[in-house]
């Protein structure tokens, strides 16, 4: 059966024990034999799973996965199994559009390019390069974010380049850097393979990382199983498969783990002398998570005193322990903070930079990393500290530029700052590549209005006419995955190159093309008036930033084509030190804290305040790592009479983002064509609502309607999966009717660290508004009955 | 008259007013969603650290009121100030008045500093180890409100003033 992989969504079982090697499974799915196989990897999660691409008579025909490499033993999940479709849609953009006459209409790429470049000659003449803004992806390739960062900091010199990477992995990337100096995640996955103790925070892996999943499933149906701990207020697949499950009121996760903390440190759970050799700052964090004992964290979390207990038992007496957290943390309250409170917990027991002992910030998609490492996002290229000048300088001298060409007054914009300044006016430029804001972003119907502004110029570089394409000046046809050659890494690190398999349709050309025809015709050039992108192809492009990650922790200097070609994949660093790439930071326990090294000086996990560079030097760490305490604050918005309820938005397996991609392959539309809203029993019967009933729901900023289903969900909270949008609607880029984006529903709010939007907190209320005449069309996996 | 009393009286006006300057300004700025939610906090903060300083007042004979309790969005003008923020939160101009908001509200939280650090002097003059641990970490916190304002100046200042400046 074709689509038997979106039913039986984690293939066979192939149990093992601890520290025997994963065994190999390779999963593939063709609809004609091809004639050759391309290398690649899967970017339709944030696994990173090494896959071919099956090509015959120039088109896609099929994938199946590498079998030797080292992230996913030759399996692949049902997105990657089946997205490729979506390379091969009649759908796809392949001329440029233009905006006439309120109409988009086809034209050349000159006469669309030349376009953007007059505006921005315009702008740069009239307002000055802070009102031209960049908002990209964790979609694109690691060549194509450098190119883009280098065009935005060094050749028009703004600081408003962020990826849509702010929504799913900024708090990775924050959390990391606040207690280790420096980003970078640095467990294994084989990390997996050897541990006797998994903790898992917000973390719905089952359905995000589907092949990362299997390997866990494996290991606890294998011969010693590991224990599992799982937080998460709904009954994911993981928390069906725990030992302890504590489902958490959202957004409660600082004082959950302040407990834990506490009963690690009360009954003697902790590596003193790793605590006093490699870490500072124990004395204050124990002073504070001594205000939070197991009961007090009951009151808030909502789960019974003796679950925080049995969960603390578990992760304070095992001897291997990985930790990981995704979205249930990143994008809900005190996002950062919570995430090192997570980091707190392995290094109070010294389990890090050890087989088998590691905490993993996840990411959310499969090159978010890469956004994070070109400084294409909040930071610098190579994991750099804009507030200090010798980073600095030393990029400027490597573009050869001034200095101060580079804004570096404040950390690059984040997102939602960048969607402020344009709302303001301040910002008029806008070029948006590979991510749809006008679904993704919370509060829509206020991304709609900046969008739509007359004054606001939108350029969107993408595959598919998007919500967002639709409200643009400029549309840019861009070729996909598959159609392009280049590299993006994991959350493992590892690195993976992706050969062009076949020619994009039509006109459409790469995000790389685009960015070297923009500096071109800009005129860019350094300061010996040389082209300032000094590079033609994506091969060039990742020499040059080889040479600006030397030296640095994400050191690819002697990574190259062709030692990834065939590869299972290369982890970073990978230079002199590591000629073959390495598979664990820290090994020696020296963190990148030092104050000429580290990437940033660090926050006020509560407010957000910068630390500034000489109280960081005053008290520079050399080494050890931080273990940085905070306070449990309640969410900004919290339920009241008039929204009794909290709205929790995410992912399912079937689809990706705003299903740009997952709606045109058919498997994973029909697993889950419609938008559902997840409601508890309690709460279902109170409201007089069954399976498939149509249900409103509606917050302070909006309202949508769709068919409710009744799950083992916590009481008082509802789920809605935030990919539905309306490009497959009438009207496109905005409601026809009946609303069904979750983000009409979400609030303008970010974490004070990290600026992730908060997703999973707002306060809602739920009727029913109509019969449904049977259970609604949802996903499988979604309506697993309440187990506890 | 106590002149201790006196001193921290001085303490917990300052406070109280800079509550009060952070509920405006939250208000005001409405359209500012980071700057808003921070007000918010750093108000409640500021009358929990005027509620501190009452005993010790007390115990200098200067007898204080309750620290008020207002906070922002809970005004009788808070509506008021709300719309008008969203109103010209469209405008380019509303990146100076941010600036205005953090400049006026950065002069205080010094002022409020300035006090602690005298009730700091104090305490340890009158070997007031309860009092003196109480300065220890509160005027932390508003050491942390004012870097947080620098941080906000620092963002805020070239996009209010540079966008556009002379051209």
């Amino acid at each position: 059966m074709a689509n038997e992989r979106t039913i039986d969504i984690w293939g066979d079982r192939t149990p093992y024990a601890a520290g025997a090697e994963w065994p190999a499974r390779v999963d593939e799915h063709v609809v004609e034999q091809p004639d050759r196989w391309v290398e690649s990897a899967c970017v339709l999660c944030s696994n990173g799973c090494g896959m071919d691409i099956g090509v015959r008579d120039g088109r896609i025909v099929g994938v199946r996965g590498r079998a030797d490499d080292r992230v996913n033993h030759g399996r692949l999940g049902p997105k990657g199994l089946y997205g490729w479709q979506a390379n091969n849609s009649p759908d796809r953009l392949t001329r440029p559009l233009v905006r006439r006459d309120g109409d988009l209409r086809e034209t050349g790429w000159d006469e669309a390019m030349e376009l953007i470049a007059d505006r921005s000659r315009e702008l740069l003449e009239t307002m000055g390069p802070l009102s031209l803004g960049f908002y990209t992806s964790g979609q694109l390739f690691s060549e194509e974010y450098y190119a883009q960062a280098k065009v935005a900091r060094a050749g028009l010199g703004t600081p408003h380049l962020d990826g849509n990477t702010r929504l799913c992995t900024a708090t990775a990337e924050w959390a990391l850097i606040e207690s280790f100096g420096c980003d970078g995640d640095p467990g294994s996955y084989t990390d997996f393979d050897v541990c006797d103790t998994l903790f898992l925070v917000g973390h719905n892996v089952a359905e995000t990382q589907t092949v990362l999943w299997m390997r866990m499933l494996d290991r606890l149906h294998g011969p010693d199983r590991p224990k599992l701990v799982v937080v998460d207020p709904r009954p994911t697949p993981a928390a069906r498969e725990a030992d302890v499950w504590l489902p958490i009121r959202s957004g409660t996760n600082v004082a959950l783990l302040n407990a834990i903390q506490h009963e690690l440190i009360a009954n003697g759970w902790v590596d003193s002398a790793f605590v006093a050799e490699h870490t500072v700052g124990f004395e204050a964090l124990e002073r504070l998570v001594s205000e939070y004992p197991p009961e007090r964290a009951a009151e808030i979390c909502g789960v019974p005193a003796d679950s925080i207990r049995e969960a603390a038992h578990v992760l304070g007496t095992g001897e291997r322990l990985v930790s990981t957290c995704l979205q249930g943390v990143y994008q809900s309250n005190q996002a950062t903070a919570a995430a090192v409170q997570l980091n707190n917990v392995n290094l109070l027991r010294g389990m890090i930079g050890k087989p088998g002992c590691s905490v993993f910030q996840m990411n959310g998609q499969p090159t978010a990393e890469n956004t994070r490492e070109t400084g294409a996002n909040g930071a610098l290229p190579g994991y750099r500290n804009f507030a200090n000048d010798a980073h600095v300088d030393e990029l400027a001298a490597l573009w050869n530029v001034e200095p101060l060409t580079i804004p570096h007054w404040a950390p690059p914009t984040h997102a939602m700052q960048i969607f402020r300044f344009a709302e303001e006016g301040s910002v008029r430029f806008l070029w948006i590549t590979a991510t749809n804001p006008a679904v993704s972003l919370p509060e829509l119907h206020r991304i709609r209005s900046i969008l739509s502004q007359e004054r606001l110029f939108v350029v969107v570089s993408d595959a598919f006419l998007t919500e967002t394409a639709l409200l643009a000046d400029v549309v840019l046809p861009a070729a996909l995955w598959g159609e392009k050659q280049g590299t993006y890494t994991n959350a493992d690190r590892t690195v993976h190159l992706s050969d062009k398999a076949v020619e994009p349709p039509g006109e459409a050309r790469s995000d790389l093309d685009m960015f070297l025809d923009y500096a071109t015709r800009m005129g860019f050039a350094d300061r010996d008036g040389n082209p300032l992108l000094g590079f033609s192809t994506p091969e060039q492009a990742f020499d040059e930033f080889k040479r600006v990650s030397a030296g640095r922790p994400c050191d690819y200097s002697a990574m190259t084509y062709e030692l990834l070609r065939g590869s299972r994949g290369i982890q970073w660093p990978c230079n002199a030190e590591h000629p073959e790439g390495c598979e664990r930071l820290y090994t020696s326990h020296r963190f990148p804290t030092h104050a000429d090294y580290c990437e940033s000086y660090g926050h006020d996990l509560l407010s957000g305040a910068e630390n500034e560079p000489d109280e960081y030097n005053a008290h520079d760490p050399q080494g050890r790592a931080f273990l940085k305490g905070a306070a449990y604050v309640p969410s900004p918005e919290l339920p009241s009479d008039e929204y009794p309820f909290l709205l929790n938005t995410g992912r399912t397996v079937y689809h990706w983002h705003t299903r740009t991609k997952t709606a045109r392959a058919p498997e994973l539309e029909q697993a889950a064509p419609e938008v559902w809203v997840e409601l508890a029993p309690e709460d279902a019967e109170r409201l007089d609502v069954a399976d498939g009933d149509i249900v409103a729901v509606e917050s302070a900023r909006g309202r949508i309607e769709a068919p409710a289903r009744v799950t083992g969900i916590r009481e008082g909270i509802v789920f809605v999966p935030f990919h539905y949008g309306y490009w497959d609607e009438p009207e496109g880029s905005e409601p026809n009717g009946r609303a069904r984006a979750a983000n009409e529903l979400t609030i303008t709010r970010w974490d004070p660290v990290s600026k992730q939007p908060i997703y999973k907190t707002a306060a809602v209320s739920v009727e029913k508004v109509a019969d449904g005449g049977g259970a609604a069309r949802v996903p499988a996996v979604a309506s697993q009955e309440r187990f506890r | 008259m106590n002149k201790i009393g006196l001193a921290l009286k001085e303490l917990y006006r300052a406070e109280e007013e800079l509550a009060d300057e952070y509920v405006k300004v939250g208000e005001r700025l409405a359209a500012e969603h980071d700057v808003w939610y921070d007000c918010k906090r750093f108000a409640e903060q500021c009358h929990t650290h005027a509620g501190a300083i009452r005993p010790f007042a007390s115990k200098h004979e200067e007898d204080l009121p309750p620290a008020d309790d207002e906070t922002v969005g809970e005004t009788s003008t808070a509506a008021l100030r709300h719309k008008l923020s969203e109103a010209l939160g469209r405008r380019p101009e509303s990146g100076l008045l941010l600036l205005r908001s953090l400049r006026q509200l950065y002069l205080q939280a010094q002022e409020v500093s300035f006090h602690w650090m005298i009730a700091g002097q104090l305490a340890q003059a009158t070997r007031d180890q309860e009092l003196l641990s109480v300065v220890d970490e509160l005027h932390r916190e508003t050491l942390t409100q004012i870097k947080w304002l620098k941080t906000q100046v620092k963002l805020a200042s070239p996009q209010a003033l540079v966008v556009g400046a002379g051209r």
